[in-house]
């Protein structure tokens, strides 16, 4: 593991208030540029979400129950789809977060056949936008060609905008100030962002509640995304 | 953005971008036109607009940045450079959106760049139904439309949305002015009017058959509300249990849900009301929602223990009865009264009668109304998209997208006395025009005098001294406190007979594409449902032990049929479905919506009717093709880490 520097970035996310509206889904491909998928690539399975709301029925009618969990990468700090990569592409960076090099990546995809939790993807061909959807385009992320792998990078064109902000006012980044587009967006403030080398911040505090899990924890993978149980 | 930052702007905001030493990011508020020579490459600005997806109104800001597109001038291309908009959220300073936004709201920005948009006035060439246009000049268009009301003015319709605007009042003013018979709407949006639900503050919720998370009234607010509601007081969480016909997105989220028939809501509320009252429940109304008198007594009991109750219903009347003997009204947790309004809404319409009619961009009697265009003479549209209803129309007067308008529009739930206002900040990409406008030049082409209602015309009553408009529109809207109007509380409840049979289909508003204008976009195409997980597509919703009677798998194809039509979809076996009771959103099956919606799936309203379930036939169509595509098709959890 690389050393670790001031921030250590995590998101935790209330599965109380977490209604499965779908808000962080919407957001997140007018933030990232996800290409478009068409019915015919959807059917093949080949839809690109980097956040998605899994949803499950437990028990039967009428004593069915259903849960909602919005999936996105976990950021692990022991990520399986690290090692696999024979061309250092995704790599865990100075901050914790597992990122994607897109202009390394040669499209092996061991990564995503390695990630226990289905949420990278591959460009099978290069995107489409017809004109003029392409006028709202986010300028801080680039566009990814067919061959590569994507995915949830916690929105790190904010992380680095806020950090250059601080560094040129003189000072550390509040808590709160950083939100990905999914954390934005949630209308019942669902989703917390922050860092877990903070011990006073909203999500460290979030990630020692008695309601904290983390998803697939028994893989040893070390996720930084927690998961609040519903209840008191 | 954040809060912070974004008070931060507005004390020192000036007009136009102020770049920085760095020139990534300054953020400026500008209520006015972006010129392109202030779009200065990534650097942003932020501008206040109001979400048109449905009748909420939440206030949005939008995030402006350079963009290029291609134009043809002289039957050259050229690249330009234009003022883009590259996100939108919600406006913190809105008292209904809070700086919050759903899936639709986020996607208007596609219909905004739509590749399909109508871009000028086009008049019809070919016979109707046949969508064959041509484009015309817009004088030509004016004249035309002149030429269809002169002297008939008894026979015209205008639709619009039921809400309260500077649009609805111009279009109000207009149909007085020509003497036409006042605006109605086909719209399936809830109408203005609706009282305010306390639902951060209440401890113990029954919802009954309202989407209050999904698709009713103001989700984005109600949402916000559940939040708090659930984990946002220390030590307090909120008990919520939901009544409902359907597992729909709300009901998903109880912690009880109550099945009940569709169509019982006020036969159930009377139930609990009865309960309440001290009396026995009619059998008749628990034979109608098929609870047992056990559950609603126990029900109606935790209602009456808990310190802040709280009843939400679609059915207004029967949850101001409840609430009126919980004793429930205008305090903490509990329903408040609707604030004085700014005018009146358009009431629902038949189309029927119509002769001519002029159909508000947003309003589709051809996809809402199936059929119900057959004898109207002239259609008269002004919508930015060819839809179901513009593609019949005889005139398309295309008016402006909704981030390309100026607007008012007074907000049906909010915390106060309310109206979210938006100026336009990027030019109109195409030859379109504000309906207002094209009223006015029809209007002065009849020699009738009309102007217009303006958005500072319509706020203005809401404005406290020395508040100036242009302080409003920096803002995105105004807000003043008042005191909200008296509830009307029914002493009784009329409950009518439920009809029972053995399959029904009801229809409901879908979370992706409302009822059905959010269907050109692609986003919500691609936007998995939440019940089903399908995209680019809806399935009927049928319970297993129906579905393994009728020998239908979920991705089957089947055929649904009732007295009034027939429909062919994809099956889903959903696993929490009343059994014989089938379900379907309302949001695909259009005739004409763009590349992304044309001839894609079914219109559950050819089949049934939108308030009212109706009584089908299902049955398995062997060997047809196609594939239902899902994004997550498991829809139990499996793994090593089983169930938590």
């Amino acid at each position: 593991m690389s050393e670790r520097t001031k921030h250590r970035w995590a998101m935790a996310i209330d599965l109380d208030r977490c209604t499965g509206c779908q808000a962080c889904v919407a957001a997140c491909h007018a933030e990232n540029n996800l290409p478009l998928s068409d019915p015919e690539s959807a059917a093949k399975g080949r839809a690109v979400h980097w956040i998605r709301v899994d949803r499950y029925y437990e028990g039967e009618f009428p004593e069915v129950k259903v849960k909602h969990m919005p999936v996105l990468c976990q950021q692990c700090d022991e990520a399986p789809c690290e090692p696999v990569c024979p061309v250092y592409a995704t790599y865990q960076n100075a901050e914790g977060l597992n990122v994607q090099v897109y202009n390394r990546c040669v499209g092996t995809r061991y990564c995503g056949n390695n990630c226990p939790y289905s949420v990278r993807f591959f460009n099978w061909f290069d995107p489409v936008w017809p004109e003029p959807l392409q006028l709202q385009h986010n300028p801080d992320v680039s566009i990814r060609m067919g061959g590569v792998m994507e995915k949830c990078t916690f929105c790190i064109q904010r992380i680095k905008r806020a950090e250059n902000d601080a560094k040129d006012e003189k000072r550390d980044v509040a808590d709160g100030e950083i939100q990905p587009a999914c954390a934005q967006s949630c209308p019942a403030e669902a989703m917390v962002f922050g860092d877990l080398n903070d011990p006073e911040s909203k999500v460290s505090r979030m990630a020692g509640s008695g309601r904290s899990t983390r998803l697939l924890e028994e893989l040893g993978t070390k996720p930084k995304v927690f998961y609040l149980q519903r209840g008191a | 953005m954040d809060r912070r930052n974004f008070f931060k702007i507005l004390s020192t905001v000036s007009a136009g971008a102020a770049a920085t030493s760095c020139g990534t990011k300054r953020d400026a508020l500008a209520p006015l036109l972006v010129p392109e020579h202030e779009i200065v490459p990534g650097v942003e600005q932020w501008h206040v607009a109001v979400c048109r997806e449905c009748a909420a109104g939440c206030g949005v800001i939008a995030r402006v940045m350079e963009g290029e597109r291609t134009v043809e001038r002289n039957g050259q291309k050229f690249r330009e450079r234009v003022a883009a908009i590259k996100k939108l959220e919600g406006n913190p300073l809105d008292p209904v959106s809070g700086g919050r936004l759903c899936a639709r709201g986020q996607a208007a920005v596609q219909g905004l760049y739509h590749p399909d948009r109508v871009r000028g006035p086009l008049k019809r060439t070919g016979a109707r139904g046949e969508a064959k246009f041509a484009p015309v000049a817009w004088d030509e268009a004016i004249a035309g439309v002149v030429d269809k009301l002169k002297g008939r003015a008894s026979d015209v319709l205008f639709l619009t949305a039921p809400e309260v605007s500077a649009r609805t009042a111009s279009i109000a003013r207009f149909v007085q002015a020509i003497g036409a018979p006042a605006a109605r709407t086909c719209s399936l949006q809830q109408p203005a009017g609706l009282p305010r639900y306390d639902l951060a503050r209440a401890r113990y919720v029954l919802g009954v058959g309202a989407d209050f998370l999904g698709t009713w009234a103001s989700p984005v607010y109600y949402m916000r509300q559940y939040g708090e509601f659930r984990q946002g007081r220390p030590g307090v969480r909120g008990h919520f249990v939901q009544a409902d016909s359907r597992m729909s997105l709300t009901a998903s989220n109880a912690d009880e849900w109550v099945p009940i028939q569709p169509g019982s809501e006020r036969a159930f509320l009377a139930a609990i009301g009865a309960v309440l009252r001290g009396e026995n429940p009619k059998q008749e109304w628990l034979d109608a929602c098929g609870v047992t008198e056990k559950r609603v007594r126990r029900i109606a009991e935790e209602l009456k223990q808990s310190e802040a109750p709280l009843v939400i219903a679609a059915d207004t009347e029967a949850a101001l009865y409840v609430n009126g003997l919980l004793g429930n009204f205008n305090k903490p947790g509990g329903v408040f009264g609707v604030y004085a309004s700014l005018g009146s809404a358009p009431q629902k319409g038949d189309v029927r009668g119509a002769r001519v009619l002029l159909v508000d961009a947003g309003e589709n009697p051809a996809y809402l109304a199936p059929g119900s265009l057959a004898n109207v003479e002239t259609i008269i549209s002004f919508s930015p998209f060819l839809d179901d209803t513009a593609a019949q129309a005889d005139w398309i007067l295309p008016d402006h997208h909704a981030l390309e308008s100026d607007m008012a529009i007074e907000q049906p739930v909010s915390p106060k006395r309310s109206v979210a206002v938006g100026t336009a900040f990027v030019k109109p990409l195409y030859d379109t025009r504000a309906v207002e406008q094209t009223l006015a030049d029809v209007a002065k082409k009849m020699s009738v005098a009309y102007a217009p209602v303006t958005p500072e015309e319509f706020a203005k009553p809401l404005l406290a001294e020395g508040e100036s408009w242009e302080d409003v529109v920096r803002r995105g809207g105004v807000q003043a406190d008042a005191q909200a109007g008296e509830l009307k509380v029914p002493q009784a409840l009329q409950v009518q007979p439920v009809e029972r049979s053995p399959l029904v289909l009801q229809t409901y508003l879908s979370t992706q594409y409302y009822d059905g204008r959010a269907a050109n976009l692609p986003w919500m195409q691609e936007l998995p449902d939440p019940a089903s997980s399908a995209m680019w597509d809806l399935p009927v919703e049928i319970d297993p032990k129906t579905a393994s009677s009728l020998q239908i798998a979920s991705g089957d194809r089947v055929g649904v049929e009732s007295e009034r039509g027939a429909i062919e979809v994809f099956a889903y076996v959903h696993p929490a479905a009343i059994p014989g009771v089938v379900s379907m959103a309302i949001g695909e099956g259009h005739a004409h919506f763009t590349r992304y919606a044309s001839g894609r799936g079914a219109n559950p309203l050819t089949v049934a009717d939108a308030e009212k379930p109706m009584r089908v036939k299902i049955s398995r169509i062997a060997g047809a093709r196609g594939e239902l595509a899902q994004f997550s098709p498991q829809d139990r959890e499996q793994g090593p880490w089983g169930g938590r």
